[in-house]
């Protein structure tokens, strides 16, 4: 359809052409006839006629749409830039290489915020848009809602479209030889409904399977659990699973590729909220004061304030309640359950600098723009003189643009697909105590973005170029020879080099920065030694374990490891410090302190056994450590931190006799220790206020066992193994390892950000490099008959270097002065990613500084050199 | 009558070379140059056709069916692309002229009010 259009249209032009011809002849002959003489007739018919492209072109008009007329020119365009671009490959290969570099960088971070933000939930559409109900303290504090709030906010109805609810748990899986820990999802039963997400094999939950408390022992797996653990067996539907020690029968396998609503966890288990009290031992379901799950459904207008008016509702059903809380609707981005709330603000980082980094890469590719515009300066003005107006040039050389940045785009989306695993999940994946999950494929958003990227880069890298086309003089040019000399004055190409040092160094900055803080934060007082010390996770309960004869299994498998040689101490712990998640935080009473109607009064707290705070080398300020008579019989203890001992009491030793209460019950604890703050969650967290419990006195089934040891530590892990394994043979351990290894999940996001910047940075060296040298290179070129003359007089060839050198470094001078001064202006802006360093750190700007000046000055050293070596005879006779 | 001046040049109302063309094919299929031609003699040179406003005419008439083209030799033994008026050329002709005498008769009545009353 297409050629038989185009062949139409040839016969057309041919038919124009020839119908133009018979005129002109007619005319001719007429003239001729009225006695001029041939040649005059000739040119008076000529004369007569007009301009034939003109009238071509007018008729052509005529024929069809101007859009058809268009297309034909810009698809004449296109093929007039293939055929000009193909004859200078180098040229072509290297703006491409150079392209694709930067669209590659822009892609992977472009795909790491599609996981993220675009696409937070895989299968779900439109699931950025989802909306979180969740209850916010005065404070600020996010918080689950409990189960009897949530039901009715829900009958309410107005603050999502329906909604569901869910939490997010660590389950232990039994598979009657070994027990798994899976993370799973305690949903309500309408979640697949709400999020449309359809079973595999068998069926979803339904709002059947949410009735009765403890009465739906079911659960839907999520297919990877299915592939990866019951090797997808096809007869799974009906199969009856342990999960922390119940059974559950599987009613269905969800679709290929949902992963649960947890963003970028893998969840693995769905079951009914009704199962709640089966699971966790305890019935939370009708407790108000229990934050239990969070909703989770589409946001109708105006839903935030919606919720805040029920705020009041909620309020004045519960006046006894210790803190008030709102029900309010968050955008899915800003819930904390997941990974975007620390991913989002390292990515908003990495694609400030992927866009600096395309800045680069389009002043670099302007640069040869430019040098290849002189040259073809002659071209272009034979165009114009021809009557090529000035949009229709622009237009040919923007074509001519995209011709370079469409292959740079698949190219980039390419590169991109082999790059994205480095920084993304695998690397992750490897050092996360949690299965991380992120949908990193190429999908056409991603397409699209390079595509767009390309564009925007060939408009921007093609513009100082067109402008200083569209004021080429053409008179000038026409009369001059078309060689390149007339186009020496390179003023917009010294602006390029500028900007690209200054942009290299605000990245080599902000790269630096990153990597100072993620040096001060591995190196940093976490409060505590993890070194020699190995860690073993156990869970009692999948094997049937009570209170007495839990408390009693711990007692003896800390003698066991005690009595190990080597071993210098041995703990228990609720939870591992450094994780990135904030542990239970607890509701406290202090005896004596009225707090502010909005103070926070909710403190992290952990629970120990005697021995912890040794075995972490945490320093003890005042009183004693718990010990083994700290039971449930005697009165119960408290140990707090430092913080929280000065904010309440002043000073450590006033804290000790004092007394607090903890909201889930029990008596008033008598303080007896103060010890030392710790980072408790992130290396970069403020001091705060903490609390420990004995153990014995708060007993849980889910401990972790640390043991500091001076013996090698590979020998160490198997010898915890075998002394849980004589105890109880069939109990498994759960994330067994060093406790150094296990909390470098803290440094993850440093790090990550930290090798992006790293490579970023070091990518704009090199085009900088490449820059720098381009220009000198071609001044060098362009004055190779004045250093010829030059040379021929008797010059001093250091001298010429240094004339060069010189050039390239006042550019690499002035750039990194404009750099230096960017980079202290925006650097303030990383402090929420930097640790242990001012944003306006010494060493990381003289740092970034040095290395981009000596850069400056090789890239100029090479060329300068060449330069000097000039054979002034050769150089001469060139000319 | 000596001619001392070419006569005043006047420029074509838009539309108006379009019934001029079409005009001039009531006599018979003709090619451009004749068109061109014709259109100058008659207007005892005072309308001068430009090609480049004649072929985009010609294309656009047979584009909407007026006028048919074929090639053929002139009596000159030349070949040229002949056009001949089609049945809806005809009719178009007559419409357009109908206009054209009202808007004559228009602006006469406007210019000299004495004639449109009588």
């Amino acid at each position: 359809m297409k050629l038989l259009d185009r062949i139409l249209r040839r016969d057309r032009d041919e038919d124009l052409a020839a119908e133009i011809q018979a005129h002109l002849a007619m005319a001719e002959r007429d003239k001729v006839e009225g006695g001029d003489d041939p040649v005059t007739a000739r040119f008076a018919a000529r004369k007569e006629f007009g301009n034939v492209t003109l009238v071509t072109e007018a008729t052509r008009r005529s024929w069809g749409g101007v859009w058809r007329e268009r297309a034909a020119d810009v698809a004449h365009d296109i093929r007039y830039a293939i055929r000009t671009l193909r004859r200078s490959p180098g040229y072509a290969l290297i703006v491409i290489a150079v392209l694709s570099l930067g669209i590659s960088a822009n892609v992977v971070v472009f795909t790491l915020f599609k996981a993220i933000a675009l696409t937070p939930i895989p299968n779900v559409a439109g699931s950025a848009r989802l909306g979180v109900l969740v209850a916010r303290t005065d404070a600020g504090r996010i918080m689950p809602l409990s189960l009897p709030d949530f039901r009715e906010l829900r009958a309410q109805g107005r603050t999502l479209h329906d909604f569901a609810g869910t939490s997010m748990e660590a389950y232990s899986l039994g598979l009657g030889t070994h027990g798994e820990r899976v993370f799973g999802e305690m949903v309500t039963g309408n979640y697949f409904q709400v999020l449309g997400i359809h079973a595999r094999l068998g069926r979803t939950l339904q709002p059947s399977d949410d009735v009765v408390p403890g009465g739906h022992p079911v659960v839907v797996i999520a297919d990877r659990l299915w592939q990866d653990t019951f090797a997808s067996d096809p007869a799974i539907v009906g199969r009856t699973i342990r999960i922390n020690a119940h059974p559950f029968t599987i009613v269905g396998v969800a679709e290929p590729g949902f992963q649960g609503s947890i963003v970028s966890l893998r969840i693995g288990l769905f079951v009914p909220v009704m199962m709640q009290p089966q699971l966790r031992g305890i019935d939370l379901l009708s407790a108000r004061e229990m934050p239990l799950l969070w909703g989770l459904g589409r946001p109708l207008a105006g839903s935030s304030t919606e919720a805040e008016l029920l705020s009041a509702h909620l309020d004045a059903g519960q006046p006894a309640r210790a803190v008030r809380q709102r029900a309010t609707v968050i955008p899915i981005w800003r819930s904390p359950y997941g990974a975007q709330t620390y991913m989002l603000p390292a990515i908003l980082l990495l694609a400030v600098m992927g866009m600096l980094l395309m800045l680069i890469v389009c002043a670099n590719v302007s640069n040869l723009v430019l040098v290849r515009a002189v040259g073809r300066r002659g071209e272009l003005a034979a165009r114009m003189a021809l009557g090529a107006s000035r949009p229709r040039i622009l237009r040919l050389l923007f074509v001519e643009s995209v011709v370079l940045a469409i292959p740079a785009a698949a190219i980039g989306v390419v590169l991109a697909r082999a790059l994205g695993p480095l920084m993304g999940d695998d690397t992750v994946a490897s050092i996360a105590p949690v299965p991380v999950g992120m949908e990193l494929s190429a999908d056409w958003t991603v397409v699209a973005f390079a595509v767009l990227v390309a564009c925007a880069s060939a408009v921007v890298f093609g513009f100082f170029p067109a402008l200083r086309t569209s004021r080429l003089d053409l008179g000038a040019v026409m009369k001059d020879d078309l060689s390149p000399r007339g186009g020496s004055r390179s003023r917009v190409r010294n602006v390029l080099v500028i900007a690209q040092v200054a942009v290299s160094l605000l990245l080599l900055v902000g790269a630096g920065l990153v990597l100072r803080s993620l040096e001060a934060a591995r190196t940093a007082n976490v409060g505590f030694d993890p070194r020699h010390v190995a860690s073993a996770s156990i869970d009692l309960t999948p094997n049937g374990y009570d209170a007495a004869r839990g408390r009693e299994f711990y007692q003896r498998l800390l003698e066991a490891i005690r009595r190990q040689p080597g071993v210098e101490s041995a703990a228990l712990t609720g939870v591992l410090p450094l994780t990135l998640v904030d542990s239970n935080s607890v509701q406290t009473d202090v005896e004596g302190y009225a707090p502010r109607r909005d103070e926070d009064m909710r403190f992290l707290f952990n629970r120990v056994s005697p021995g912890y705070f040794a075995t972490l080398r945490i320093g003890l300020i005042a009183g004693r450590d718990f010990r083994r008579s700290d039971s449930v019989d005697t009165q119960p203890v408290a140990i707090v931190n430092e913080t929280m001992a000065r904010r309440f009491w002043r000073t450590p030793e006033g804290a000790l006799g004092q007394r607090v209460h903890l909201e889930e019950g029990g008596r008033w604890r008598t303080v007896v220790g103060v010890v030392r703050d710790i980072k408790y969650a992130r290396v970069t967290e403020d001091p705060r206020p903490a609390l420990y419990r004995p153990f014995e006195q708060s007993y849980v089934a889910a401990m972790t066992l640390h043991v500091r040891s001076s013996d090698q530590e590979r020998a160490l892990l198997p010898r915890i193994r075998s002394a849980v394994q004589s105890l109880d043979p069939n109990l498994p351990i759960l994330n067994a390892g060093m406790l150094a290894d296990q909390i470098r999940i803290a440094l993850t996001v440093f790090a990550m950000a930290a090798d992006t910047l790293l490579a970023f940075g070091l990518i704009a060296v090199l085009l900088t490099a490449l820059g720098t040298f381009g220009l000198v290179s071609y001044a060098a070129k362009q004055s190779t008959h004045e250093i010829g003359i030059r040379i021929a007089i008797g010059a001093n060839r250091g001298a010429l270097v240094r004339g060069f050198l010189g050039r390239g470094l006042r550019l690499g001078a002035v750039g990194a002065a404009c750099g230096v001064a960017a980079a202290a202006l925006v650097t303030s802006w990383l402090s929420t990613l930097l640790y242990g360093v001012t944003p306006i750190d010494g060493v990381s700007f003289a740092g970034a500084s040095a290395i981009v000046l000596t850069t400056v000055a090789l890239a100029s050293l090479v060329p300068a050199w060449r330069a000097s070596r000039t054979d002034p005879i050769a150089a001469l006779r060139h000319r | 009558m000596e001619r001392t001046d070419p006569p005043e040049r006047l420029d074509l109302l838009q539309g108006t070379l379009d019934m001029l063309v079409l005009q001039t094919l009531q006599w018979g299929p003709q090619h451009g140059y004749a068109i061109a031609q014709m259109i100058r003699v008659q207007s005892s040179e005072a309308l001068q056709v430009e090609t480049g406003s004649l072929y985009p005419a010609l294309h656009r008439l047979q584009k909407q069916k007026f006028v048919k083209s074929e090639w053929r030799t002139s009596d000159a033994n030349q070949r040229a692309k002949f056009y001949t008026l089609t049945a809806a050329g005809r009719k178009q002709l007559l419409r357009e002229r109908g206009r054209w005498a009202q808007l004559v008769a228009a602006i006469g009545g406007v210019l000299d009010p004495g004639t449109a009353k009588g």
